[in-house]
């Protein structure tokens, strides 16, 4: 007993101090700042109103030069508000929910796989360990195309499958935002895996009758993490044009791409990508300020392509018998991290708050100077983001994430949740993991959201946003019905 | 004492000269240079000429002689010469059953080969790269093309890269509108565009005549252009961006529906070109000039053309009787050269009636449609190559570059020449002089020319029948 209780005293006794340090870099300025003004006001008190009136006097400023002085002063301060680069909103997102006749339950996808791999039964059970320990659950959706016994996907079928995601996010979009179309003046869609001519945003230029100006852009190819880099490309684009509205568009669409063979490697997606699709409005207007439920600090991007372990990591190839489907190598998980590590040393300065810059800066001197053996400083993101949207890419990816950046069950649970209720939508998870957060109603006034997502490539992007105002508890959205029955706990392996 | 008011006027002062200098010099600091650019000529062994298109077309079981009669006319009207390229699967006669790896392989030969040329002429290294927009219409592969050319160069870690796809053969101004928009918000940037087309997965195997006409039409091409809004290196660029204009026309049914990727009866993907192309095409090129003729033709021509319209339209009014031809406007007046895509002989010969364009002004074009076919997006970059390799192109002049592509798009630009060109490394170079040909009708109407006096009923070519 007399053992436990100084251990405990002295870990308290740390905290504080920590807290105390923490309290006292990050405020530094204001320290420094707030004796110096009390001093000079006291001076100046000090000095009398008689003595301050004849010092303005003996300025002898008449009215002319006055009014000079102050209209340049306004002109400067027009000038510089005007060079300022434009805020980014995002007004509001919509994800598209699928019916419930999509749904593909574990015992549907077993008998599914049985009756299609037939010849193969080691796959059939490969395929089964994967569900088991995948964190997915019983509701995810695949397209009606794949519910057929062979698949049968069409071209007209995976139209079919982008018109229906697409148009049904973008209809609900429309409906949150109250926005027309004809308002809309930037478009970008991206769809990794189906590129069909005319590209999908002409599509959606078709039905929704956009005005002949629209600057449209169709990306593709760019994996999991495409929607942040349409985020990228629209703020750029945002900045350069103001007053408008640009409408970014991320899916998957899943008909094409289920492999149809039974390399084990290239079956790994069959079991882990659902449909899935999310719609997102961002403008620069100075009138959604107040209305915008986000704002976007910052999109950080980096591409390992260079490195050839990165690059061959997930592939798209052919197997031995002719059948395309995607190739996920083992070492996924370490070129993962890696790829974060190197996201992180470049966010790290622009969002980390002075106290944890400062102990990064400190251990990272003491292990080159001093002591090699010095353990590498992990800043604390806790401190600098109040919530955490992991990419749902897999259960694994989740797992090393929490332990890479130090996060609590509680941070992680949005990218849990969403891989449980709607499976691995590729780009639109993150904002189905943003909906679970506010539909649990979480989000609060300047709360701060870090959203980062892995891609084919192999790259890894993340995007800062500050939650612009407090957010009532959806009463629509893609959890509306479910929410109350989360957090579920999954375990580590399900018994099929 | 006496400082003070001179620091109170003069301190306000300076604030604003520092500001007007800043936003003065980001707007100089925001031009679209082209530093150079490489157009790709395949390897030699991938020509298609006359024979080898009638190989081709009797390899495919499902044509019947109706079917051969109209590639015939389709070809021979085509304005192609016997030097186009095709895809390797096609010569390797594997064009039934394509495999993901040609395509790629197809896609590797050209990124190899033309962006290595590019860095070796302009002496810029892949490291110094910062955005990469790479477009290629039908091929979407994982990971993207773009991550195949940065693996490929070593290229760095934090380099911005879009890629685009399904856009058609409009696509190379769309991607020089995102690289002109990064420009706008950030300095000293350096960007490489990749534009091409893969035809290896598109090719038709069915018997639908609006599909197999893509088969006749589309051939190997792309271009790699480097381009950068550093002043420094301003002396060394070959062109400025002036403007550049997007038109969509998806908003109406017979435009998106014209030109559509779709499955014919029996299940065969292909590419359909609807009856009413050239009318959508037409409709969104008179939408696209609308927009930019304000921009690039001097006031002088605008106020001409106005005075002429409000004529017309006066003398419409007071006489019963039709007021005489439509105005014109003289589009020679703002721009000296005319790059057009080369989508095919009458979208050539239509652009250039609108235009009221001379057989000089077209030549470019013509010729490249001749020798390379109708690449897609690549086929601008290919006639302003031709203009060069003819050392038209002279300080000052304003080229004027405009393409058609599915959707139905129509986007145009205008480029100025910031210094003499000659022919240096120029994809035309070894055979610019046999250009232009004597005659550029090809061959194909006299060797096959005898299918048309076929009888359906009593038409049959034996299997080991060979072709002259």
């Amino acid at each position: 007993m007399p053992q436990a209780l100084p251990n405990f005293s002295s870990s308290v006794k740390l905290k504080y101090v920590k807290l105390g340090y923490q309290y006292l870099v990050d405020h530094i300025l204001t320290f420094l700042l707030i004796p110096t003004m009390v001093g000079i006001s006291v001076q100046i008190i000090l000095l009398g109103p008689e003595e301050m009136l004849k010092i303005w006097r003996s300025l002898d400023i008449d009215l002319v030069q006055i009014l000079c002085s102050s209209f340049l002063i306004i002109l400067i301060c027009t000038l510089y508000f005007m060079s300022k680069p434009r805020s980014v909103y995002l007004v509001d997102y919509a994800c598209y929910k699928p019916p419930i006749t999509y749904r593909v339950s574990f015992s549907t996808f077993m008998e599914h796989s049985r009756l299609n791999l037939k010849d193969n039964l080691k796959s059939v059970d490969f395929q089964m360990r994967i569900l088991e320990r995948s964190g997915l659950g019983e509701e995810t959706c695949l397209p009606p195309a794949i519910h057929y016994i062979p698949p049968t996907p069409t071209m007209e079928a995976a139209r079919g499958e982008a018109e229906e995601v697409i148009f049904s996010a973008i209809d609900s979009l429309m409906q949150k935002t109250g926005i027309k179309v004809k308002d809309i003046d930037i478009l970008i869609v991206n769809c990794s895996l189906f590129s069909p001519t005319p590209s999908l945003s002409a599509m959606v230029v078709n039905k929704y009758k956009l005005r002949s100006n629209i600057k449209s852009y169709n990306l593709s190819g760019m994996g999991c993490s495409a929607g942040l880099i349409s985020m990228d490309l629209a703020r750029d684009l945002l900045q350069a044009h103001p007053n408008s509205y640009a409408l970014v568009v991320s899916t998957e669409i899943i008909t094409p791409n289920y492999y149809k063979g039974s390399e084990r490697a290239m079956l790994l997606p069959n079991c882990l990508f659902r449909m899935g699709g999310a719609a997102i409005l961002l403008s620069n207007k100075s009138r959604d300020k107040h209305r915008a439920k986000y704002r976007l600090v910052h999109v950080v991007r980096t591409h390992k392509g260079s490195d050839d372990k990165a690059y061959k990591c997930v592939y798209e190839q052919e197997d031995s018998q002719g059948k395309v489907g995607i190739n996920l190598s083992k070492d996924l998980m370490v070129i993962a991290g890696e790829a974060l590590k190197s996201n992180i040393t470049t966010i790290g300065p622009l969002v980390l708050p002075a106290s944890e810059q400062l102990l990064f800066l400190i251990t990272l001197i003491g292990r080159k100077i001093f002591n090699p053996k010095w353990k590498p400083y992990i800043p604390d993101f806790k401190q600098a983001f109040e919530h955490f949207c992991i990419h749902a890419g897999g259960r694994a990816v989740i797992d090393e994430l929490q332990k890479n950046l130090q996060l609590s069950s509680e941070h992680v649970e949005a990218s849990r949740m969403t891989l449980h209720r709607f499976g691995n939508t590729s780009s639109s998870s993150l904002w189905y993991e943003l909906s679970y957060i506010e539909a649990k109603g979480r989000m609060k006034k300047g709360d701060r959201v870090w959203q980062i997502a892995f891609g084919s490539g192999f790259k890894c992007n993340s995007a800062v946003w500050k939650c612009n105002r407090t957010i009532k508890t959806p009463t629509d959205g893609p959890w509306q019905d479910c929410i109350d029955r989360y957090p579920v706990h999954i375990p580590e392996i399900v018994k099929l | 004492m006496d400082l003070f008011p001179r620091f109170l006027y003069w301190f306000p002062l300076l604030c604003l000269f520092y500001n007007l200098w800043k936003k003065f010099d980001r707007r100089r600091h925001q031009n679209c240079y082209i530093l150079d650019y490489e157009c790709y000529k395949p390897s030699e062994d991938r020509k298609l000429n006359t024979r080898f298109c009638g190989e081709v077309i009797r390899r495919n079981k499902q044509l019947g002689l109706n079917e051969y009669k109209f590639l015939l006319k389709s070809i021979v009207s085509s304005g192609f010469g016997e030097d186009t390229y095709g895809p390797r699967m096609v010569l390797e006669g594997r064009e039934m059953s394509p495999r993901l790896e040609d395509a790629v392989n197809e896609m590797n030969d050209f990124f190899l080969d033309t962006i290595d040329k590019l860095f070796k002429k302009t002496g810029i290294l892949p490291s110094e790269i910062d955005v990469l927009v790479v477009n290629i219409s039908m091929l979407a592969a994982v990971p993207s093309l773009s991550s195949l050319i940065i693996h490929h160069y070593k290229m760095r870690e934090d380099i911005k890269v879009y890629n685009l796809t399904g856009m058609g053969c409009s696509a190379s101004p769309i991607a020089i509108n995102i690289v002109q928009n990064i420009f706008k918000t950030q300095r000293n940037v350096q960007a490489l565009v990749v534009t091409s087309e893969s035809l290896s997965l598109g090719w038709y195997t069915g018997k639908d005549k609006s599909m197999i006409l893509s088969n006749c039409l589309f051939r190997s091409g792309g271009c790699a252009l480097l381009l950068t809004n550093k002043l420094a290196l301003k002396e060394k660029a070959m062109f400025k961006l002036k403007c550049l204009v997007r038109t969509h026309h998806g908003a109406k049914d017979e435009s998106y529906d014209c030109c559509i990727q779709k499955e014919d009866d029996q299940g065969y993907v292909g590419f359909h070109l609807g009856k009413n192309l050239p009318k959508a095409a037409t409709r969104a090129f008179v939408d696209n000039l609308k927009e930019i003729s304000p921009k690039i033709l001097p006031i002088r021509e605008l106020l001409h053309f106005t005075l002429l319209t409000l004529i017309r339209e006066t003398k419409k009014k007071c006489t019963k009787t039709g007021a005489g031809a439509r105005p014109a406007i003289n589009f020679k007046t703002g721009i000296d050269h005319f790059c057009l895509h080369t989508g095919g002989k009458a979208v050539i010969d239509a652009v250039a009636q609108n235009l009221n364009l001379s057989e000089h002004d077209i030549e470019p074009a013509r010729m490249t449609l001749h020798r390379f076919g109708n690449t897609s997006a690549s086929s601008i970059w290919y006639v302003l190559a031709y203009m060069q390799a003819k050392n038209r192109l002279k300080k000052g002049n304003k080229v004027f570059m405009i393409s058609f592509g599915a959707g139905f798009k129509c986007n145009s630009c205008l480029w100025e020449v910031m210094k003499d060109l000659d022919q240096d490394g120029n994809v035309w170079k070894e055979f610019i002089n046999s250009y232009p040909p004597k005659t550029i009708a090809n061959p194909f109407l006299e060797k096959y020319g005898w299918i048309n006096e076929e009888d359906p009923d009593t038409f049959h070519v034996s299997d080991d029948y060979v072709i002259p």
